[in-house]
């Protein structure tokens, strides 16, 4: 079984998943075993403007812990990140960042809007 | 459930544009006009299987165009969302957020701009060609696009007339001539770009903007930015 310990900028209490990684996916939205893969398919609401298709930022999370549990980043997720309001070294998507084994923190921000009009 | 403001749209008209794809055009609820950028999307919350599924499709309408906002996409395989959404009829109601996104184009730079489609990915550049061709300033602009059949082009009549109107816009369609399931972008696009943007006449000044499906878009961002072009001129958005 793997954990994912979830933490919220806008107070919402924090949320410890539980979830056997063989299973995924869990919701169909993003990679599957992504971290917004993983949230959804637990009820844990995460903004996907895009469907998890790497073409927003509205999925930006910040990893406090546990980056080793998680693919690397690909040059279409480093592209779409530039464009994160509050990016940090440890930023991802949650769209594109696979949870396989392990423990992962993540914090999750109030600002994941990037509409622009 | 997403948490930003949630509009709702009637379905006026749809259209058949080519095989498999179609045009919705919405009317958002309250006569309400949604301020976008060209080349954004709206975000789609369609009740499928017992859930509400995001999914997301291009804006293919002018932000300066009255009346309804058009989506063009198609349907594709076994995809819940497009097949959903053929699902429907006029005066059906739709359920959206955004606009989102920043593949968009609104201030133009004195750069020649090229965009790169194949089939459906061309939807984003119609409100982005249309902005380009009326900032003022005479910005060159090529459109290269590809798909299988002449049948399958969008908006084919618009580019060539676009084309004929404005004497800095060309328009570069590429067929392949084949089935759906025998094409790929190797058929024509790839190496038209390689021998126009990569062997010859390389201009560093150039803004590429690339759209479509999977990872032919890769292919194509690869190609330019390892011929040199710098990665912030050579836009992509892939679906």
């Amino acid at each position: 079984m793997a954990k994912l310990y979830v933490s919220f900028e806008n107070g919402n209490p924090e949320q410890v998943i539980e979830f056997d990684p063989s299973h995924a996916p869990f919701h169909h939205d993003g990679e599957s075993g992504s971290l917004l893969d993983i949230l959804l398919g637990h009820g844990v609401e995460l903004e996907h403007a895009c469907g998890g298709n790497c073409a927003c930022t509205t999925c930006h999370v910040i990893v406090t812990q546990g980056m080793a549990y998680l693919t690397e980043n690909e040059e279409e997720e480093d592209d779409m990140l530039d464009k994160a309001p509050g990016l940090v070294s440890t930023s991802r998507l949650g769209c594109q960042a696979v949870m396989a084994e392990g423990e992962v923190k993540i914090f999750i921000p109030r600002h994941t809007i990037n509409q622009q009009v | 459930m997403s948490s930003s403001p949630t509009f709702t749209a009637t379905i006026e008209k749809i259209i058949e544009r080519a095989p498999d794809t179609r045009s919705f055009f919405l009317r958002v609820a309250n006569g309400q006009k949604l301020p976008f950028l060209p080349g954004q999307f709206l975000s789609f919350l369609l009740p499928i299987g017992g859930r509400t599924l995001t999914r997301a499709y291009t804006i293919a309408s002018l932000p300066e165009e009255e009346g309804c906002l058009e989506i063009c996409l198609n349907q594709v395989g076994d995809s819940p969302g497009s097949s959903y959404l053929f699902s429907l009829e006029e005066a059906d109601v739709l359920c959206f957020t955004g606009p989102w996104g920043n593949f968009v184009l609104d201030q133009p730079t004195a750069a020649e701009y090229i965009f790169i489609a194949d089939r459906v990915g061309v939807v984003p550049f119609r409100p982005m060609i249309a902005r380009l061709l009326t900032a003022g300033g005479q910005h060159a602009a090529r459109l290269l696009y590809a798909g299988p059949r002449s049948g399958d082009l969008l908006y084919a009549t618009e580019w060539q007339r676009w084309e004929r109107q404005c004497a800095h816009f060309s328009f570069r369609p590429l067929i392949a001539e084949c089935e759906p399931e025998e094409y790929s972008i190797e058929k024509g696009l790839l190496p038209y770009v390689e021998q126009h943007f990569v062997k010859e006449a390389r201009q560093h000044s150039r803004r590429f903007y690339i759209c479509g499906i999977g990872r032919p878009v890769l292919l194509l961002r690869d190609l330019l930015r390892g011929a040199g072009y710098e990665r912030q001129t050579v836009k992509y958005e892939k679906w």
